[in-house]
Formats: C-alpha cells, sequence, structure tokens
C-alpha cells in the first residue's frame, strides 16, 4: 500500500469513526442490542469477547471478530481460589488489541451467565464501562445473524489497568459484618429455591461441594433467571425494579449478592448494579466459602443434616 | 431373496422417517440445529461404512489372510484425509499450538497402561465378536445375528467398565499424560508426521498383499453407474475420502466422530439409577474423549448420530440385496455376548473404541489414537493365536 493509499484508509477509518458515536449514544448504557453490535462489526473501536460456560461453542461459530476467554483458566487464578490478576487481564485485553478507547461487549452462552460474570472481573479492573450483548449467543443465534469460526488477531495494545480492584467484591468478613455486625446491607441469595431453603446441598447435575445446606441469615432469595426473559434479554428496567422491589430489594442500601461458586451471582449483580444503578458487591466466595466455613451462623428451613442417610 | 415390498419399500419409509426428524429438529431452532445435523452426518457416515465395508477388524484380516489391502488402504486413507482436515480447522480455532492449550473437544486423550489394556481388550472383542462397535452398528442392517447381542453385551461391558473405572483410574490412569503431536512438531510437522506413518504402513500393506488380475472395468452406462454405486463395494480410495470428509465435518460443526457415548451414557444411566456403579467417577468427566454422562434429554448428539447411522445402512444394505441374516446359534449368542462385553469394556475404559479413539484420535494428532491402534491388534493377534493353539486348523472368525 502506498502512501496515498494509506491516508486514503486513514481517511476513511476516520470517517467511519466519527459517523459511529451517532449510532454508539443509543447504546450508551450497560447493555447493546444484537442490531447494534451487527451494526458495528467492523467498528475498530468495538472489541466483542464471548464467555461461554461450554467447551467448543466459540469455536463452532462465534460473533465475527469475537475473542474467545476461557472462564476456567482466562479469567481465573488457575492456582489460587481468586479472579484473574489485574496483570492477567490486561495481558488478555493488549493481545485483544484493547484501548482506553474501545468500547468493550461481552457475551456467552445460557443467557450470558458467565458473560456476566467477565464483566464484574473487567470491571472490579478497571473496564468500567463494559457492555453485555441483550441476550446474549442465544437471542443472536434466533435472530439468524452471522457467526465465523476463524479465531481473529489483532494488533496489540498497551493498555494499563489500575493495579487497585474495584471496590465490586465482598469477601467472607464484609458477609460476616453484616450476619454478626449488623452492618446495614442487604443480602440476596441468587439460587434455586430448593438450594436456599436447604433441601438439597447442590443443583441437579452439579457436584455437592459444601457441607451444609441453607442461606446466610438474613438473605432473601432472588433466582438468577428471574431477570430474564424467555428469549434470553434482560427485563425492562421497570419490570426488574418492581421485581427487586417486592422483596425488599430497592437500592436504598448497600447490597450483597452471592450464589454457590459466584458466577450466577455476577449476572444479578450486573442487573442491580448496571442496570439498575445500585452499590452493589458480588460476593463470589459464595456459598460453596460461607456453608463451609466454621462456626459461621446459618439458616436452613429444612433442617437437612449433611451425612445423614 | 429378501421381499420387494421390503427390499425397495423399508428403504423409502426410512429415508422419509430420516428426512422428517432432520426436518422437525432442524425447525427446533438453535437447540435443534445440531441434532438434525448429527442424524445427517450419522446417516452419511452409516451410508459409506455399509456400502464400503467399512469394518475395522473385516478389512485387517482380509489384509492379514486373504492378502487384500483395499479395507486397509480405505482405513489409510481416511485418517489422511481426516488429519488434513483437522489440521486445518485446528489453524482457524488455535493459531498456534501454544503448549498449555488444546483444540476443543478433540479427541486427544491421555496414553496409559489402561488405555493398553482397554485397547487389547477390545481388540479381543472384535476380534470374538467378528467386529467393531462401529461396524456392528451397519451390521444390523445386513441381517447380523451377532450384532444385537454384541451390542447388548457391550451395554453390559460399559457398565462393568464404569465399576473397575475408579480403582483402574487411581492404580494407573491418574498418571497418564497426553500428547498432542502439534505441540512437539507444530502443524505442519505433526501433518507430515502423521502423513508419513500412514504412508508407510500403506506401503507395508501394499507390499503384504497378493491383488488378483484387475478386471477391466465395463462402460460407464446409466445401469453400471447404478451398480456401482448401490449394489457394489465402493472402492477403497474414495470410501476412505468421504470417511474422512464426514470426520472433518463432524469435527467442524458438531463434535469428532465417536459411536459410543450414547451406548456409554445409556448404560450410566441406568447403572446410576438403580445403584450399580459408583456415583462418583474419578476424573471421568475431565478426560478427552467419548464423554458418558448421565442423560438429562432424551435427545443427544450422538444418540441421533447411531440412530442415523443405522437408518442409514438399513436404505443401503436392502436394495443391495445385502441383508442376508442366518439361522442363530448358540455359538452366535455366546459369541456376541463375550465379544461384545470385552468390546463395552473397552471402550468405556480407553474412553472411545475404533472410531472415537482410533479415527478420530489419529486424525487430531493425538498420541492416544496410535497406542490404541498397536494395542487393538496385539488384542487380535493374541485372539488368533489362541484360536490356532486350542484348535489347530480353524479358521479365525
Amino acid at each position: 500500500m502506498n502512501a496515498f493509499h494509506k491516508r486514503l484508509a486513514a481517511l476513511a477509518t476516520a470517517v467511519a469513526i466519527a459517523a459511529v458515536p451517532a449510532v454508539a449514544l443509543g447504546q450508551d448504557g450497560p447493555l447493546v442490542t444484537a442490531d447494534w453490535l451487527n451494526e458495528n462489526l467492523a467498528n475498530p473501536n468495538v472489541r466483542i469477547f464471548e464467555v461461554s460456560v461450554d467447551t467448543g461453542v466459540y469455536e463452532r461459530g462465534h460473533i465475527p471478530g469475537a475473542v474467545n476467554l476461557a472462564w476456567h483458566t482466562d479469567l481465573v487464578d488457575t492456582v489460587r481460589r481468586d479472579i484473574v490478576s489485574s496483570d492477567g487481564l490486561e495481558a488478555i485485553l493488549q493481545k485483544a488489541g484493547v484501548t482506553e478507547d474501545t468500547t468493550v461487549v461481552l457475551y456467552g452462552d445460557n443467557n450470558n451467565w458467565f458473560a456476566a460474570w467477565g464483566a464484574w472481573v473487567f470491571d472490579i479492573h478497571g473496564l468500567h464501562d463494559v457492555k453485555l450483548l441483550d441476550g446474549g449467543r442465544k437471542y443472536w443465534e434466533a435472530q439468524g445473524l452471522p457467526l465465523d469460526t476463524a479465531t481473529p488477531e489483532y494488533a496489540a495494545s498497551d493498555i494499563d489497568l489500575p493495579s487497585e480492584p474495584a471496590p465490586l467484591r465482598a469477601r467472607l468478613a464484609d458477609v460476616l459484618a453484616v450476619v454478626e455486625g449488623g452492618a446495614d446491607v442487604s443480602l440476596v441469595d441468587i439460587r434455586g429455591p430448593a438450594e436456599y431453603n436447604g433441601e438439597i446441598f447442590a443443583p441437579e447435575g452439579v457436584q455437592e461441594l459444601s457441607i451444609r445446606a441453607g442461606h446466610i441469615p438474613g438473605a432473601v432469595n432472588f433466582p438468577w433467571g428471574g431477570a430474564v426473559n424467555e428469549d434470553g434479554t434482560f427485563k425492562s428496567v421497570d419490570e426488574l425494579k418492581a421485581a427487586f422491589a417486592a422483596i425488599g430489594i430497592d437500592g436504598s442500601k448497600p447490597i450483597i449478592t452471592y450464589c454457590r461458586i459466584g458466577e450466577r451471582s455476577s449476572h444479578t449483580w450486573f442487573v442491580l448494579s448496571r442496570i439498575l444503578g445500585y452499590e452493589v458487591r458480588n460476593y463470589d466466595g459464595s456459598w460453596t466459602e460461607y456453608g463451609n466455613a466454621v462456626g459461621v451462623p446459618i439458616e436452613n428451613p429444612s433442617g437437612t443434616v449433611w451425612g445423614r442417610i | 431373496m429378501t421381499h420387494p415390498a421390503i427390499r425397495f419399500g423399508l428403504p423409502v419409509l426410512i429415508v422419509i422417517l430420516l428426512g422428517w426428524g432432520v426436518v422437525t429438529l432442524d425447525a427446533q431452532g438453535p437447540e435443534g440445529r445440531p441434532l438434525a445435523l448429527s442424524l445427517l452426518l450419522g446417516a452419511a457416515f452409516g451410508a459409506v461404512l455399509q456400502r464400503s465395508r467399512f469394518c475395522f477388524y473385516c478389512n485387517f484380516r482380509d489384509l492379514v489372510e486373504k492378502r487384500e489391502a483395499g479395507g486397509v488402504l480405505a482405513i489409510l486413507v481416511a485418517l489422511a484425509v481426516g488429519a488434513i482436515g483437522y489440521t486445518a480447522i485446528f489453524g482457524a480455532w488455535l493459531p498456534t499450538p501454544a503448549p498449555e492449550r488444546l483444540p476443543p473437544t478433540a479427541h486427544i486423550g491421555p496414553v496409559s497402561l489402561t488405555l493398553c489394556i482397554a485397547a487389547f481388550a477390545f481388540g479381543l472383542g472384535m476380534a470374538i465378536s467378528g467386529s467393531c462397535l462401529s461396524a456392528h452398528f451397519y451390521r444390523l442392517a445386513e441381517g447380523s445375528v451377532i450384532s444385537p447381542f454384541a451390542i447388548l453385551g457391550a451395554l453390559v461391558g460399559f457398565g462393568i467398565g464404569f465399576l473397575t473405572w475408579n480403582p483402574l483410574f487411581l492404580a494407573i490412569t491418574s498418571n497418564a499424560f497426553i500428547v498432542w503431536l502439534p505441540h512437539q512438531l507444530g502443524y505442519a510437522g505433526g501433518l507430515l508426521a502423521t502423513l508419513a506413518l500412514l504412508g508407510g504402513l500403506a506401503a507395508a500393506a501394499l507390499w503384504w498383499s497378493r491383488p488378483g488380475a484387475a478386471e477391466a472395468p465395463a462402460p460407464l452406462t446409466l445401469r453400471e453407474a447404478a451398480e456401482r454405486v448401490f449394489r457394489r463395494r465402493w472402492p477403497a480410495v474414495i470410501s476412505g475420502t468421504l470417511v474422512g470428509a464426514i470426520s472433518t465435518l463432524a469435527y467442524l460443526r458438531v463434535a469428532p466422530l465417536g459411536v459410543t457415548a450414547e451406548l456409554g451414557s445409556l448404560a450410566r444411566t441406568a447403572g446410576t439409577q438403580w445403584q450399580l456403579i459408583p456415583a462418583s467417577l474419578f476424573g471421568l468427566d475431565g478426560l478427552r474423549g467419548c464423554a458418558t454422562v448421565v442423560k438429562e434429554a432424551l435427545l443427544s448428539n450422538n444418540g441421533l448420530f447411531v440412530i442415523g447411522l443405522i437408518g442409514a445402512s438399513f436404505v443401503t444394505a436392502l436394495p443391495a440385496g445385502q441383508f442376508r441374516p442366518r439361522r442363530l446359534t448358540g455359538t452366535d449368542v455366546a459369541r456376541g455376548l463375550g465379544g461384545g462385553l470385552l468390546l463395552g469394556w473397552g471402550a468405556m475404559t480407553a474412553l472411545g473404541c475404533t472410531v472415537g479413539v482410533l479415527l478420530s484420535g489419529i486424525q487430531a494428532g493425538s498420541l492416544s489414537g496410535w497406542v490404541f491402534m498397536a494395542a487393538m491388534v496385539a488384542g487380535i493377534a493374541a485372539a488368533w493365536a489362541a484360536v490356532r493353539l486350542a484348535r489347530p486348523g480353524l479358521r479365525t472368525a
């Protein structure tokens, strides 16, 4: 490419970028629509990541240009029980060519379950405007929008993430401060009712990793699936507000969400924090930590006893 | 000779049923589409297996006993074509074979002494029952009286496999290692090594074979073409190429080829429900291969693949006049059940069979596929040697 063509290409890119914000303005919130994303596939300022639970889903067809994130290796510390470090995520984002100006969109299978968890991890490490594709993979496929099997490679960026994590994470001590210390914080348990009530130790098909059943005292139950429509899209702001208000969660005080391992509750974290704008932390230790912790108070309405035959 | 109404009517009926299945599943949207595709790929696989007599055991026996290399060449061509196809897909999905990464869902399985023992038992089972599991499926359509018993025996064998899994895992499998050729040699080097090995085996097979005089081909009239497609056995290179292409397409769109996952899942579900097998099988669900799961949905990709395979074999076997059941004997039942038991146990313990481990493994550049092949051949040879020792002068199968 000679110099003239280079300049022409640069001009075309500039025009394209200049034209984009007009479209992007409609996507200021935490969600982008499938149509918007489809129109912005070639937009160099938009970077898409897929975070799916099932292996091989991304490779057999993903939104064109999307980068794959393996939740069990890329977004966690593979040795300690912890999320990926700031440096670890920085390396991933640099490789994917994400800059400070990039609009980052996440999506995944199972109603964006792990994509929301990814958004929480991204947010903690300083990408506060990360967005989810409304409806996730399910909605994109149902609309018959294009999928690609090639793995994209981008020119590396030099993005620098803050080393100080954002205060979006609750630890066991924070939860105990609520349960035993009387801190004025609402606890939201987003597992199924049978898990919440202590009838079972883990949902069907999942290993029982806690040796106590039930929930954290004072927690209210809101199964995470209640926040999405049949087609996988999130319910409207008004619907969500009303549904949470009905169980006493109205944003008037800080909230801590939790589930079994902290992933499903990220979905509710996203709803309460990013869509409704409440002050929310996600407790990723969740029931597999709390339900195994020694000497902490538990409510178990069903009275199940672990190991009793 | 089968009655014409059955010989031509039944295939038409099966084609309509399979077509109805594909259309209905496809209409179910994103969840149904892979199921529809699995049914179609299974049907394609079944038709090719039946038309070309793509039977691992029979082809190997033809080479050794009759000195006919055609069948073995078909298998080697399938492995070569699939290896090329897989490598092309790997390049798109995992542009560089970085040491800590493996391409998703490819059957790059663990290599261990357990794999050797399991593949050896599988080889014994092949020799006793007369073929491997994929061949038993298509041979149902050829009226094989042994195959139903072999499949039944395999179900039980799977159950025994689950019972012996935990002790075997603790003793041996937990120390297994994974060797993926591209990790060592890169994509180009891995493919070249695979093709060189396959080429060497093909040369050895041809050196050993004693082909009869070739017949002059008849002029290609419409009638002759129909004869070649619907009645005569398909040529080795064509059938091998087709199997390789189906393997590649299946991996690209659904999952690597395998025929035992559903069978194993049925055994595991029943065994778990009746509390015959341990609820927790160490490490099993984390290993690569024909995964067995406790069934939660009636329809699965692998189940539909096998249904398509069997259905299409009937469609091709009946008009060709190859549905030829014979009178069932006690020996058939014993050989079917006994051989099937070994096939099932071997396939469970090796995490797949000739299709899932050997074919899909070698195509993916996994050492486990080659190890399975070697131990399986040793098992077949051991069975033949035992028969010769016990009854000198008897043909092996």
